[in-house]
Parts: C-alpha cells; structure tokens; sequence
C-alpha cells in the first residue's frame, strides 16, 4: 500500500517493479554519489547538474522517468525488501574493543560453513531424556570436556610430558598438539570438515591416535574398523556410516585396504588416505601430515563436548549394522570420572592389549589424555609382545581382556618378563573367570587388579576400585562408575543407565526399540547378581540361556569347567533346535587333545556335580573360535553342521 | 515589536550555546529551498517559515569509542539533548520576540516510509556553517567539534543567515597519507558493509564521494527485518524453519527494539567515526577534551 492505496489502485505491476525497480533504487537515496563539495560551496549548478547521483526524492524521479510519484514511492519500497540482507548487522558482533572490520578477513553469512545432511542426522541421533541431561549437567557429569581442549591445555601446561610412547620413540605433548594440528589442517584441506565421518582402520600405531585426535580437533566423527575388516565390512560400515574419509594402510599385511576402499562403490567416500606406501588414488598420509596449514592457524573453530564425535559399530558388520554414536559428554565424561576412581594421574603410562577400534582401549586412551598421562602402544597383540611391551616401557596401568592375561599366564610371561612398574590391571571385554584373576594378582604382587563392565554403548558402566582386593575384583565386576545407574531385573538382566549411555544406534529404529525399557534403561542383554553389598558379577548372556523342556539354564559355569578341562583350550556352549525339547545344548571347542569326546567330557562335568539335564548333546571341534578384538567368542558366528 | 535581527540571532544562539549546543548558526533559508526536494523544503513544513536554526551537540563520550561495536548503537543518543533545546530555543523566541516558531520534527516522512526523513537537518546544519559533509557517507563533521547530533528551529522571525564553512576539514592530513598509500580512508577501510568508497584530488581535497547507503541502512537501521521475518515465516517449510524465523535471538531482538523503541543500532553503526580522526580528536570533540581546553584557557 502507498497513502492507503494497493497496487492495483495505483496501477504498479509485477512487470512495472522487475522493469523500473532498479533505476529508480539507483537514484532514490539508497545510491549516493557527490562530486566535489558543491552543497557547502553553494554550487546550485553543480547540485543540480549531479542531482540524480546525489539521491532524487520520489517526487524528483518521478518527473524523470513518467511515473507517479506514488508509483515511485512503491516501487521504491519494494526494492528495498527486495534487496534487503537479514544478516548484515551480524558483522558488527565481533568488532570494537580494538578489534575492526578487515575485508580480507571477511566471509559472508552465506559462505560460511554449514553441516551436511548427513551430519545433521548424525546430530539428530544424539537424543538425550531433558530431565536426564539437566541431572547429568547440575552434578558436572557433563562439562565442557573435548579432546582438544584436554590436548592443548597438556601442550600449554605440561609441554614436555610424554604423550605417547611407541617402541623407542616418545611423542610429547607439545609434539603431538603440533602434529595433530597440523594434520587436521590436512584434512582440513581435504574437504573434510565438522560433522563428516572418517574412518580408522590402522593397528595401534601413533598414526592412530594422530588420525583420532586430529578428526576430533576438526569437528568430526571416527568411526573405527577392525583390523581383519575386508571388503564386506568396508562396503557395510563404510555405508552405513556416511563415511567420507577413511585413513588406512595401504599393506595390511597383504590387504591392500586403502585400494580396496579406492575401489568401492560408495559415492560419499571422497578421500582415501594410506599410510605406509604410497597407493595409486590415495592421498598419502605423511603428506597430508607433513606441511599443510594447521587448523590453528586457519582458526578452525574448535568442537564443543555436545558434539558426536565417535560412531563405533557393535555387530552386525555385515547386515543390520548396530552404529553407536557418542559424544564428548557421554564418551569423555565417563573416562574423565574414571581417572580419579582408577587412581590414575599424570605420572602414569597406560597400556591397553586391545586395538583402539575397540571401547576399550579407547577408554584407555581417553582416561590418558583426561589425566595427562602417556600411552604406550602396543601396534599389535601377541602375549610376549604384551609382556615385552609392559617391562620396556614401564607400563603403570594395563588394561585387557581376560584372553590376553590367560595367554600370558600360560606362557609364564609375567615370569619371563619384569613387570613390577604395573601399578593396576583392569580386565575387561569378556566374563573374567574368578582363578584367572587371583591367578594374576598372585603373579603381580604390587598390581591391584580390577575388574571392568563395559560395552560400545554404556562405556566404563561397573568396575571394582583398586583398593577393593582381589576377592571382589575375582568375583565381581564391581560397582557402578560416577553418574552411572545399575538394576538387575526381574528376568536377571542387567540395566544401567546414566551420563555415560549413548543415546541410541544410529539409523537403527528397529535395534532401538528393543535396546531401552520403557523407562529409559539400556537393557545390557547380560545377566548379572548382586552380592548383597552393591557389587554386581556378570554371570551370562541373556541370548546363551538354554531352554532345555521349560528347564533354562545359563551354561556359564559349564564353560568355565570345560575350560579348565586339559583337553579344552576353549569352549562355548550355544543352543541348538530340537523339535521335542525345543532347545538342547551344543558345545564347541578347541581341544588341545585330539583325542576329546563328548562322552569323556560329560563325564568330568557330572565329576564336577553338574545335573545331566544340563550336559552337552553334541560335541563339535573347531581350529579356532571367532573372536572379537577383547578375544571374547562370537557365539552368533559358531554355526551348527548339519546332523551326521 | 521593534527586533533587531542581528540582535536577536544573537540572542538566540546563546540561548542555544547556554543550554548545551556546542555550535549553532542560521541557514540561508533561500538556499535551502533551492537544495531540498519539493516535500522537504523548509516551507513545506512551515509555510511562513522566516529562518532556519541549526545547533549541534556532542556526540559520544571519548570512553565510547572503545566499546564493542554491538554497544556503540546505545551511545549515539545524544540528538534527545539537541531536540530538547531546540524545543526550548522555539519557546524562547515565541516568548522573546512573538513569532511561531518550531523545533523541526527529526524524525521520518510517514507517508514515504522510514527512509525518507520530513526534513534534512544535515542540509540545515551544513548551510548553517556547523558542519561539512564528510567522505564517510556525508555525515557532517566540525574541526573543532567533531562528531555531532543536530536538530533545528523553524521560526517566523527573520535572522540574518551564517555562511557554510569555508573548508571542510575531511579528509584530515592523516586520512589523505593513509589514501595515497593503500587507496582508501580509514572510514572506507573498516566500514563492516564497505558501502564507502570515493577519492581525494590532488589538492587533498573531497573529489568524489560514493556511499551506498541501502548497505548502511541494512546494517544499522534494519527498516526491513521485521516484515522480512514474517515474509520468512509465512514462507517456513516446516514448524521448526518457522519457529527459528520468528523466535532466533537475533529475530526476538528485532520484535524488542520494535516494540520498546530501543535496543541500540537505530542511526548508524559508528565503525566510520570510531576509526575517523575528526570524530575522535578534535579539540572539542568529546567531555575530556572540552574540560582540558577549559583548563588551559
Ligand atoms: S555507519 Fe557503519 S555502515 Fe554506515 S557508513 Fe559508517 S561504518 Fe559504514
Ligand atoms: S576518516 Fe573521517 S576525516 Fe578521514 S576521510 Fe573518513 S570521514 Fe574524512
């Protein structure tokens, strides 16, 4: 409306504004331009010679082009929304106070960066309860913590503290600060960016922690592969994922993986970056580590603890994958809890038998960079490596799977080897059988052993405390982590909830729906009992219960017998179908006795007072077990033979 | 009632320096109707307008200019001083001399829109001698005063007119060394929508001056944004597009200076003056300076 009138009242069109709108905004006051100084001057003939360049009033403009001046006055108005920019304002929220416009430094509101839609939807993911998130926010659970915010203030504070050790070479933090900037920088340069998921398929190499540590300095996600990933798995996860990037070995041990990812048909994934040897198509690693502009001096803006910044996969790497995403508040806060209950402190070397692709060794990682203190690397697990490892490096704190210990134990490394400078051993990854842990603590006198309850999605949910001894620490997973909460249910499962408890599988409804209780518990899918004064054993799965004719039973404590049977190196216990029974127990196992039946076998479990309902009906020997990277048995993966 | 005009400007601009003006003069009134647009000219306010009084007051303080630029819009605010004596300079003459009077309403053209004022007090205080029109978009600037806000008296009473200034101290010395070296001023140099630009001759002198002051206006005044916010969310594809449209802090901030009238940033945004020489240190520019000078003299 002009003076009350629409425009079909004063006769503007569409047309009329697409045609005279840009002259008349030229020579309305909105463009100004003056010559000389002729107003002060009282030049009326050079005013009125520029008058049009000095700005025309609408009635001015009118005269000149044949339109009314009410026409003027619209048309005028509606180019000035036209041309309006919402976000011009913004640029004077960081001026002043010394600090002034520069051009050159400059980026538009509509350059600037903004997050993909496939990393909106990763954020989506991070879904937290409200009343949970403020309980987790009042009781500091959830701080500002980042990982690079932990690794620049040890650079500032403690520059000369080892950071990491790998065989003889130490990295400190000054060093790695100045390393993972740089090579954020590089992938930076890549394209890559907060939000995007990069991959990690690498041993436990000071490569690793370099990749891990810059993707988190950049915003971004890893999401980690396990070392015997081939193609089926870098297709599955790799797609799921939304990866972009994945950093990888160009020869692992005879995979050529970063060829292989060059080679998969995944249109998201845009760069593939090999270290070691050079590979065809692959941006190599030590360039992009090597030279480029560091984040820092891009002033790359630094994540926030809100931020996911890790999806790690818990099975179905070939179908149905179950991606589990964390962020700093959830992944950090437990591990920064974690430190003062391990009684860990800077002075400390950690050293985790598990690769990084693993929760467990990233627990182990981050409860470092949380304390400030040094990782030593074990590139990859072999027990006198593990053994050799602890007395080079004097490794204060290890961490592994019961797997790990057993084969040391076996082999009499902690004989062999000096491994007095360990402090504490937290075992984890699977159940941890109650003679294998004394059996550990008799043979490290001085090294409190603890024993650990954690999965992808719950991280460090139990464990016992170093000064809780080894009758609890044997028996029990202990207690719940800070800001963590535990309930055994009425069909023995374990629930837990709390600060540390992803929020949900990525892009998994299905898996979801059947991950929580109504009420927001993570029902575990392990079975556990509570000793009465607040620690907690792991004494099943839930899927491994036999239901033999109505009568369920959990073939733990079978296991663990046929374990300690000579002819049994390892053994597991699945269900298999019968039409009459329903369920009835299969066991398999690798025997160190060629020789082993089932009949001699069942023999010694009823010698050891098992009932007969609960003995094994079928006895299949395997070359060896599928195992996960804390070595526990993927039962899902044993499959039955057809009947002979 | 016998007036004697010399007399009575005389009086007049005391009354105005005594209530706090720091400058005051008087237009030609008959150059002002030949520069100013039919609408805008002085006796289409006023019909039987006589003179045009033109007074100035300080601008910001000297600790103003170091604030961030988001708090510079706040102290821009002293043109209620220059009003409030222009409204009494209007009584005082109706009451001293008999003859209508008005302070000039400062504000906007209803009619045009609110880019359009009813009068140009710029074009009054320059033709009244207090001020010259800078490089930076025209905004009038004094050697000894600085920066200043204006306002303005229309009365009936004839007074003899003042003559604009005879030099215009923009650019400074400092501005045209700064041009010779990298081609700009400080004000083109650091203005955050780079809406100035222009040349200095070879005398050192104003040769041209480009301003694009739609660029100025979307940065300070935001005239459009509230019905851009509302054109916004009718258009929201989805609740949540709508709802940052009209709730996000910086829209929420657009409906409190709308309805509160406040809220800063409602001239300019000062980054011109915050980095020009004249507006920061003139003689008289701001209270430390003009108490010094009273010290010394
Ligand atoms: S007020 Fe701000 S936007 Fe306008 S000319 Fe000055 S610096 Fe530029
Ligand atoms: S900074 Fe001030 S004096 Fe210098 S050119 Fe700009 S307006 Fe003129």
């Amino acid at each position: 409306m002009a003076r009350g009138l629409n425009r079909r009242q004063i006769g503007v069109t569409s047309a009329m504004i697409d045609s005279y709108g840009e002259l008349i905004f030229q020579w309305s006051h909105n463009i100004q331009t003056r010559r000389g100084d002729p107003v002060r001057e009282l030049d009326f003939e050079a005013i009125s010679a520029q008058r049009h360049e000095l700005g025309l009033s609408d009635g001015q403009i009118a005269e000149r082009i044949g339109l009314s001046e009410i026409q003027v006055m619209y048309i005028r108005a509606m180019m000035e929304r036209r041309r309006f920019n919402t976000t011009r304002f913004a640029r004077l929220l960081e001026l002043g106070g010394g600090k002034r416009f520069r051009e050159e430094r400059f980026m538009a509101h509509e350059d600037r960066f903004h997050y993909h839609d496939d990393a909106l939807a990763l954020r989506d993911a991070m879904t937290f309860d409200p009343a949970r998130t403020r309980h987790y926010g009042e009781q500091g659970w959830w701080a500002d913590g980042t990982l690079s915010g932990w690794l620049a203030r040890h650079a500032s504070e403690r520059p000369e503290a080892p950071a990491i050790i790998q065989g003889g070479e130490v990295l400190n933090y000054a060093q790695l600060a100045a390393r993972v900037d740089t090579l954020a920088g590089g992938l930076h340069g890549l394209g890559l960016g907060p939000g995007d998921v990069i991959a990690v398929q690498l041993p436990n190499l000071t490569e690793y922690l370099l990749s891990y540590l810059a993707i988190a300095r950049l915003g971004a996600v890893m999401t980690t592969l396990y070392m015997p990933h081939r193609e089926r798995e870098f297709e599955t996860l790799l797609g799921h994922s939304r990866a972009r990037a994945i950093i990888c070995l160009s020869d692992a041990g005879g995979f050529a993986a970063a060829e292989c990812a060059l080679n998969l048909d995944l249109p998201k994934l845009q760069s593939v970056i090999a270290v070691g040897a050079a590979a065809p198509g692959a941006v190599a690693f030590a360039d992009l580590a090597d030279g480029s502009p560091s984040a820092d001096q891009m002033k790359l803006p630094c994540p926030v603890a809100a931020d996911p910044f890790l999806l790690l996969y818990t099975s179905g790497t070939t179908a149905s994958p179950k991606a589990v995403p964390h962020n700093s508040h959830t992944m950090l806060g437990n591990a920064r809890l974690g430190v003062g209950e391990h009684l860990l402190g800077p002075d400390d070397i950690l050293l985790s038998a598990p690769p990084f692709g693993h929760l467990f060794a990233l627990y182990s990682f981050h409860m470092a960079m949380s304390a400030g203190a040094a990782n030593l690397l074990l590139p990859s697990f072999t027990p006198p490596a593990l053994a050799a490892t602890i007395e080079a490096g004097g490794a204060t704190v290890l961490l592994a799977a019961p797997a790990h210990m057993a084969a040391c134990l076996g082999m009499g490394l902690f004989e062999a080897h000096d491994c007095s400078s360990l402090k504490l051993a937290i075992l984890s990854g699977s159940a941890v059988r109650e003679e294998m842990a004394r059996a550990v603590a008799a043979k490290l006198p001085d090294c409190a052993i603890t024993q650990l309850w954690g999965m992808t999605e719950t991280q460090g949910g139990l464990y016992t405390r170093p000064g809780d001894g080894i009758e609890i620490a044997a028996a029990s997973a202990g207690r719940p982590a800070p800001g963590a909460e535990a309930r055994i249910a009425g069909d023995g499962e374990l629930q837990v909830r709390g600060s540390m408890l992803f929020p949900g599988y990525f892009d998994n409804p299905d898996a979801n729906k059947s991950a929580f209780t109504e009420d927001g518990w993570f029902r575990s899918g392990d079975l556990a009992a509570e000793d009465g004064e607040g620690n907690i054993a792991i004494t099943g799965r839930i899927k491994d219960i036999i239901n033999r004719g109505g009568v369920k039973y959990n073939p733990r404590e079978i296991e663990d017998l046929l374990d300690s049977h000579p002819g049994i190196a390892q053994s597991a216990i699945v269900p298999m179908p019968d039409e009459v029974l329903g369920e009835r127990a299969c066991c398999f196992a690798v025997a160190t006795d060629p020789g082993i039946d089932l009949e001699s076998l069942c023999q010694y479990l009823l010698g050891h007072g098992i009932a007969k309902t609960k003995l094994p009906e079928r006895l299949v020997l395997v070359d060896e077990m599928p195992l996960t990277p804390t070595r526990k048995i993927i039962k899902g993966r044993l499959s039955l033979p057809l009947e002979d | 009632m016998e007036i004697d005009p010399e007399e009575a400007k005389q009086a007049v601009l005391e009354y105005c320096l005594r209530k706090g003006a720091l400058a005051a003069g008087v237009a030609d009134l008959g150059a002002l109707e030949r520069i100013a647009p039919p609408g805008h000219r002085p006796s289409d306010l006023m019909p039987k307008v006589k003179s045009v009084i033109s007074l100035g007051v300080g601008g910001q303080t000297q600790g103003a200019w170091s604030v961030p630029a988001k708090a510079m819009g706040y102290f821009g605010s002293t043109e209620t001083r220059a009003y409030t004596i222009a409204y009494g300079a209007a009584f005082f003459i109706e009451s001293k001399y008999q003859k209508p009077s008005i302070y000039c309403p400062p504000d906007m053209d209803n009619e045009k829109g609110p880019r359009v004022p009813l009068q140009s007090l710029k074009l009054h205080a320059e033709v009244a001698g207090i001020g010259a029109r800078s490089l930076a978009g025209d905004i009038l600037l004094h050697p000894e005063f600085g920066y200043m806000y204006f306002a303005s008296i229309f009365t009936e009473l004839e007074l003899p007119p003042d003559q604009p200034m005879a030099e215009n101290p923009c650019p400074a010395p400092s501005c045209v060394s700064m041009y010779r070296q990298i081609g700009r001023t400080p004000c083109q140099k650091f203005c955050p929508v780079q809406c100035l630009s222009g040349h200095i001759d070879e005398a050192g002198k104003q040769a041209e001056m480009h301003y694009d002051m739609a660029a100025c206006a979307e940065m300070s005044q935001q005239y459009e944004a509230v019905p851009a916010m509302l054109a916004e969310a009718m258009a929201a594809e989805d609740d949540q597009a709508r709802e940052e449209a009209l709730f996000d802090p910086d829209n929420k901030m657009l409906w409190y200076k709308m309805s509160v009238g406040s809220g800063g940033l409602l001239a300019q945004c000062f980054e011109c003056m915050r980095v020009c020489p004249i507006a920061t240190q003139s003689p008289m520019a701001d209270p430390i300076r003009r108490a010094i000078a009273k010290t010394d003299a």
